[in-house]
């Protein structure tokens, strides 16, 4: 008897121990409640559909904050301030990351991805694309909001989006016009498409005074080899390459739709939708609405192609990420749903769903394609987006304000090109001293 | 203290409740705004941890050129919007102060404007002056007269021509309401008197209305040296700085620049004005009241 007893004892505790070492990832935190804020965005609209998914499979609930994108931001900026935050999760727009890391409000996750029993090992994060990640998870490294030898990952791309070309199909074989794969090239056609089509734009793009001009002018000073600022932080947008650009912008504006000048992001797309424009430069989260026939009168005849070429390529790199604020009550919960939703396999059905995928395996997915099949267009894109092509920083916003007004002068006013690059960048130095960046010399 | 003494701060203590919640909910934002100006203060931060920078703010706007263009296109616009809403909004109410058939009806008609929210007002106008699917440029090419650059060239008076449609009706009110208050012994001496139409007008009606427009001018003008929304969604103060308020600037400052200091300063600027002009207009108001009881007083010593 005494044998038995000591038998069922000793098997007893066998089987808790093993059941202890094979206990799953989510399991001690099963019941846990998620409460994350997210964008009212149609990535987001997508997650929606997927979260009951990771809740089935997980058994964490999650519970989502969705706001416009302003009033987010606005939220965030009140929530990340107190000692004890109301999300576990936030999604933030790329300018937010210079912000949220610099007053120390997000979590470093290299310590989520150290943890063996949080960390999945095969998560696979060579597949997230290296544009996105350096532009929208990485800060502390080169420039102090790019990867380096000094940088860490704050957050995640989720919902991020690079620069693609569209034009419509049926006019370019009407006419016998080859896809441009330069700048050159698409600017001689952007000004032909007038003449060829009466009454139709060759390019439609934002030029809006504000951030949509300086937008569009980024769009095209990466590829044409310029950046704002040089490794010391000099403002070198008035050199040639920005000269360039401008030119750019403008010959596109010009040979455009009408009222072109004053168009923001929902006219420009809002003319290709509607047929009135033959290319269309910009964010690739635009592809849902295009082969929508709700929205498009152009479903089936846009074709999709890589950012033209100028001295390099340079396809912009945007949208937002998602990261664990410091003052969240379930971090590590929070990290297995963030983990989770940009796995190989959160991260296809997102795409499925909709989405806008982070990971080149899901770009070339043979079910995502099937179902979109401009996927395999984006990811090659997406091997050249620049994450780079715009700078992150706290002043940024300032500089961006007076880059899209003096532009949209240039646009609307004909303000010429140098003298307003000219004032950009003696007043973006002053910016810069002011914010100490000169503080070393 | 004895009974009298009780009896005279009775009212007073049974005020002091109310006086207090009404001081500190009106002046504290007030204080809390004018203390952020002298801050380098940024939205991470609290006010408390912001550096005290004195009056350097102020010293940068002042010497700021953007600053001072969107002054100018806010008093442009607002010295605009007021004055013809103001002419229109009393003309109509001259115009429709009768008794005919539907007027009640009209006269809820026209106060609809007032009663939709500015981002819809924005939205609507946005794209009534859309270049190719806009209602303005559909009927123009329509007719033959070609396409206006509405939101590009002609922007400030785009945004102008919607703030009028909206807020006319708010002048067609009071000045209804005003014109309907106005003694009617008065009106029928001048009539006896022989008094046209237009005299009836010019030399009795808007000499009694006077202190009434006033008012109501002056609580427009305030209104749209703070308008935001309207512009903000039509043509998000572009092209240039060309409609760029000062609402929109401060907003900007804020949110964009994140220079909460200096926001608070532009608005402290934006009160000084304000205050000023509301001054003036009461002063104006005070000598017009006074024109406007001895107008009443010759009226009832004729009749």
């Amino acid at each position: 008897m005494k044998i038995f007893k000591s038998l069922v004892v000793a098997a007893t505790t066998s089987l808790l121990i093993a059941g202890q070492s094979l206990a799953g990832p989510y399991d001690e935190y099963a019941d846990t409640t998620l409460v994350v804020n997210f964008p009212a965005h149609p990535h987001y609209n997508a997650v929606m559909k997927i979260l009951p998914e990771f809740t089935a499979e997980t058994g964490i609930e999650v519970e989502v904050d969705q706001l416009p994108y302003l009033k987010m931001r606005e939220r965030q900026t009140l929530e990340l301030g107190q000692d004890e935050g109301d999300y576990d999760l936030v999604a933030y727009v790329v300018f937010s990351k210079a912000d949220y890391v610099y007053a120390d409000q997000l979590e470093n996750l290299a310590r989520y991805f150290m943890n063996p029993k949080l960390a999945d090992p095969g998560y696979d994060a060579d597949d997230l694309i290296d544009g996105y990640v350096y532009n929208i998870g990485f800060a502390g490294g080169n420039k102090g909001y790019l990867q380096g030898k000094t940088g860490s990952l704050f957050g995640i791309p989720y919902g991020s989006e690079t620069s693609i070309l569209g034009y419509r199909k049926d006019i370019f074989e009407k006419h016998g016009l080859k896809v441009p794969e330069t700048y050159d090239e698409m600017l001689d056609i952007a000004c032909k498409i007038p003449t060829l089509e009466p009454g139709m734009g060759g390019l439609s793009s934002r030029a809006a005074s504000g951030h949509h001009a300086s937008h569009a002018f980024l769009l095209h000073l990466a590829p044409l080899g310029g950046r704002i600022f040089d490794d010391e932080w000099n403002p070198i947008v008035n050199n040639a390459q920005g000269v360039q650009a401008a030119n750019a912008l403008k010959t596109i504006v010009d040979c455009g739709p009408k009222g072109a000048a004053s168009f923001g992001f929902g006219e420009a797309l809002g003319s290709f939708l509607n047929g009135d424009t033959a290319m269309f430069l910009d964010t690739t989260v635009v592809a849902g609405q295009i082969d929508d026939p709700a929205k498009s009168k152009v479903v089936g005849k846009v074709g999709w192609a890589m950012h033209p070429m100028g001295t390099r390529r340079g396809s912009q790199t945007g949208g937002f990420g998602i990261g664990i604020p410091k003052n969240a009550e379930h971090k590590e919960a929070a990290f297995l749903l963030m983990q989770w939703l940009t796995s190989k396999k959160g991260d296809k059905l997102v795409a499925l769903a909709g989405g806008n995928p982070s990971r080149f395996s899901t770009h070339d997915d043979a079910d995502v394609n099937a179902k979109f099949p401009h996927m395999k267009t984006f990811g090659e894109a997406l091997q050249h987006a620049d994450p780079d092509w715009r700078p992150i920083i706290p002043v940024w916003g300032k500089i961006n304000a007076d880059l899209g007004t003096s532009l949209s002068k240039v646009l609307t006013e004909g303000l010429d090109v140098q003298t307003a690059l000219d004032g950009v960048a003696e007043r973006t130095k002053a910016v810069m001293e002011e914010a100490g960046y000169y503080t070393w010399r | 203290m004895n009974n009298a003494s009780l009896n005279r701060a009775t009212p007073y203590l049974f005020l002091a409740p109310a006086l207090v919640i009404m001081a500190i909910a009106l002046l504290y934002p007030l204080g809390y705004m004018v203390y952020g100006s002298f801050r380098d203060w940024d939205p991470s931060q609290t006010l408390q941890e912001a550096s005290f920078v004195g009056l350097a703010n102020y010293k940068t706007l002042w010497n700021d050129p953007n600053f001072h263009e969107s002054l100018m296109v806010t008093l442009k616009f607002a010295c605009s919007v007021v004055t013809v809403e103001m002419f229109i909004g009393v003309g109509l109410a001259l115009l429709l102060d009768r008794k005919l058939r539907g007027m009640s009806l009209l006269r809820t008609l026209f106060i609809l404007p007032m009663m939709i929210a500015p981002v819809v007002v924005g939205l609507i106008w946005r794209y009534m002056y859309h270049p190719s699917i806009g209602l303005f440029n559909r009927t123009s090419e329509g007719l033959g007269l070609g396409s206006v650059d509405w939101l590009g060239q002609h922007a400030l008076l785009s945004v102008i021509i919607a703030d009028i449609w909206q807020w006319t009706p708010f002048i067609f009110i009071l000045s209804l309401a005003a014109l309907q208050s106005l003694p009617r012994s008065a009106i029928e001496a001048a009539k006896i008197d022989g008094a046209s139409g237009w005299q009836q007008i010019w030399h009795i009606k808007l000499p009694l209305m006077m202190p009434v427009l006033i008012v109501t001018g002056l609580l427009r003008l305030i209104d749209a040296f703070k308008v935001l929304e309207v512009i903000l969604v039509m043509t998000e103060g572009g092209p240039g700085l060309s409609t760029e308020i000062l609402a929109l600037r401060i907003s900007r400052t804020a949110t964009e620049f994140r220079e909460l200091g200096v926001a608070a300063a532009m608005s402290n600027y934006l009160l000084m004005l304000l205050l000023l002009l509301t001054v003036i207009m009461l002063t104006y108001n005070k000598i017009s009241d006074l024109r406007a009881q001895r107008a009443r007083r010759i009226a009832e010593e004729a009749i």
